[in-house]
């Protein structure tokens, strides 16, 4: 216990840091303005917070629909003890998304013009009409875990019957949806042509956003169980970790290959190696997305150990965040002509948001009911431990 | 079809007085000193290169890149030719800064409330039949306004009658635009960029064209997919075995 004590109060310390100065930055940005915060410019207009803030935000929350899809509409009930983990931490993610624009947006409080202005010519339309509504489906997908909590039995019944009723609907307006705007993020560099380096300008854009979402949005479900477990108390069958992360690497083929391909049709497959920085950026997203992964998660020691699988989700996660900046920043860096390196002030926000999430992550485990009770029944022989330190905590 | 109004800037006669940043400057009520670019504060400037003026402005293209990607179509094309930007939409997104080829506009970093700042070529102006406050400035001639064909057939005449370069730059950029300019110096030894020929909203006009496809397809193979998940469990129950076994599930139990 007094262990457990001290290692939070550690955690406790970082957490009120990054929230100083998260709270400094908030203060820098709307007190002070975009040039005293940022070092976003006109030839550099967008930065780490859609770089990293949006695209990564949005990406790395696509585990919850996939989950939803695999659990109702394919029937895979091997993936139901994580369902609504995962479905948590997209719902989270998204609201992150959500708070982060508010930074981003240089008139953040008009954030809901696009509700009653259209322009159905803009892929930046579709995309926050489908975050809009996404994220509207992913409340309502979670919302039993909250009303659960009501005690007034007659409206808990009532609302439970009524979700349950419209449960299949909404995965399937969550997975449709979320294969739009996915792949729309990535269309909203289609118009960059002639700007956007060789390497990632490709009219599939938009397929290849989506091809690496999926993968990398598993990855961070992996993650948020991996943490669960080990920090937060909770039992899971450790082979629910295989489960998840077996879809990974067949993904990940299927990704590698598509982009391959797309290079060779765009003529860029000279670029590959040409020494500059823009080659070296492709091959670290490359190595950390593709192919460190797809060795790894084809070893058996790593396929059967929850702590290499996490390791391994860590590694497609900075891969995915690799590509996602590429894409928005380094990929623009020679057209643009400056070179973009982002405030403190960009990233600390970001952070903040993020920990905020985690933090929400980590009470919701605790006071609702996320993981199913009675998955501690875990087999002798398949009982594991992460770590000595967790085991005697 | 063509009535809309075009600028011509002549660059062998424009002798860099900048009469025109000052017209334009006055008239939005910007501060007087002469900016070396574009800026929130300064919607056309002239620019030195090979020892040529060559002044800088919103192109206003036939079809956007910047109308395309505004989300809440806050920048028009008008009937009349000038791309215009309606403030009172702007949300600040600056997706426009992004998709513009020729990195036309511009934000305001330092201000608490920002607005994105272009030329509208004086659409107000021009709706009441008078020029854009820059052409009128023009000693030299150098920048001339009138209708779009009419501009693009007098370039062609300047051209035609010699000391050109064979280009019209403007009529196939981006997909054309409604500002040209002809030189005796080839384009790229003048700074001007050398955007993608088509009209760039073709460009994310099939993507965005998938969408009543995606859903229709993709409602249709969930249901579809969903339906066969539910008979499968159905066939399973029925037969007396626990539903669609999975070896995690069968375990637990």
């Amino acid at each position: 216990m007094t262990r457990m004590l001290s290692k939070i109060t550690l955690w406790r310390t970082i957490v009120a840091l990054i929230f100083a100065a998260g709270l400094y930055a908030t203060y820098a940005r709307f007190a002070l303005g975009f040039a005293r915060a940022t070092h976003l410019t006109d030839p550099q207009p967008w930065g780490l917070w859609v770089g990293l803030g949006t695209l990564c935000g949005v990406g790395l929350s696509a585990g919850g629909f996939a989950i939803a899809a695999a659990v109702y509409l394919l029937g895979f009930e091997r993936y139901r003890p994580v369902l609504r983990a995962a479905i948590l931490v997209s719902f989270l993610g998204y609201s992150s998304v959500i708070a982060g624009m508010m930074y981003e947006l240089g008139l953040p409080w008009r954030i809901w013009h696009p509700i009653i202005m259209w322009n159905r010519a803009s892929v930046l339309f579709e995309v926050s009409w489908c975050v809009m509504l996404y994220s509207t489906v992913l409340a309502l997908e979670f919302s039993p875990a909250l009303v659960e909590k009501i005690p007034w039995i007659g409206l808990r019944t009532w609302y439970l019957k009524w979700h349950h009723e419209i449960l299949v609907g909404l995965v399937m307006a969550g997975v449709v949806l979320s294969s739009l705007h996915q792949s729309f993020l990535g269309g909203l560099y289609l118009l960059t042509k002639g700007k956007l380096d060789p390497l990632w300008y490709s009219p599939y854009l938009t397929t290849m956003f989506y091809l690496s979402a999926i993968p990398a949005g598993l990855a961070v479900t992996v993650i948020a169980l991996f943490f669960s477990v080990r920090s937060l108390d909770v039992k899971l069958d450790p082979r629910v970790f295989g489960e998840v992360s077996r879809v990974i690497a067949p993904l990940l083929a299927v990704y590698a290959i598509f982009r391959f391909v797309d290079l060779s049709k765009n003529g860029a497959l000279h670029y590959l190696w040409m020494w500059r920085e823009e080659t070296l950026s492709f091959w670290l997203e490359i190595g950390l997305f593709v192919i460190i992964p797809l060795v790894l998660l084809n070893m058996p020691r790593v396929k059967n150990n929850p702590q290499s699988l996490y390791w391994t989700c860590a590694t497609v996660v900075g891969g995915f965040m690799a590509n996602r900046l590429n894409v928005s920043i380094t990929g623009l860096q020679s057209s643009s002509g400056i070179y973009y390196v982002p405030k403190w002030t960009e990233l600390v926000p970001t952070l903040m948001v993020l920990t905020a999430a985690v933090l929400a992550f980590r009470y919701a485990v605790i006071y609702l009911d996320i993981f199913p009770k009675n998955s501690a029944k875990i087999p002798s022989r398949l009982r594991w431990t992460i770590t000595s330190t967790a085991a005697e905590a | 079809m063509e009535r809309t109004r075009a600028i011509l800037v002549d660059i062998t006669k424009c002798i860099g007085c900048r009469s025109c940043e000052a017209a334009c400057k006055q008239i939005h009520g910007f501060p007087a000193e002469s900016e070396a670019k574009l800026s929130p504060t300064a919607l056309t400037v002239i620019e030195e290169h090979n020892g040529k003026f060559v002044r800088k402005m919103c192109m206003h293209c036939q079809e956007p890149a910047c109308a395309s990607a505004c989300l809440v179509g806050a920048l028009k094309k008008t009937a009349a030719g000038p791309v215009t930007y309606d403030a009172s939409k702007c949300i600040g997104c600056r997706y426009c800064l992004v998709a513009c080829p020729f990195s036309v506009p511009h934000y305001e970093w330092t201000k608490l409330v920002p607005y994105v700042k272009k030329c509208d070529m004086c659409a107000t102006r021009q709706a009441n039949g008078q020029p854009p406050a820059c052409v009128e400035a023009c000693p030299t001639g150098a920048s001339t306004v009138g209708w779009r064909h009419e501009i693009l057939e007098e370039a062609e005449r300047r051209i035609l009658a010699g000391g050109y370069v064979k280009k019209i730059y403007g009529s196939e950029e981006a997909g054309g635009t409604s500002v040209f300019f002809v030189s005796d110096v080839p384009f790229e030894d003048l700074g001007f960029a050398a955007p993608p020929r088509q009209p760039m909203p073709l460009l994310t006009a099939s993507a965005l064209g998938d969408v009543p496809a995606v859903v229709l397809v993709g409602g249709g193979l969930l249901s579809g997919l969903y339906w066969i998940t539910q008979r499968r469990q159905a066939v399973a129950m029925a037969e007396g075995n626990t539903p669609v076994a999975t070896t995690s599930g069968k375990e637990r139990r």
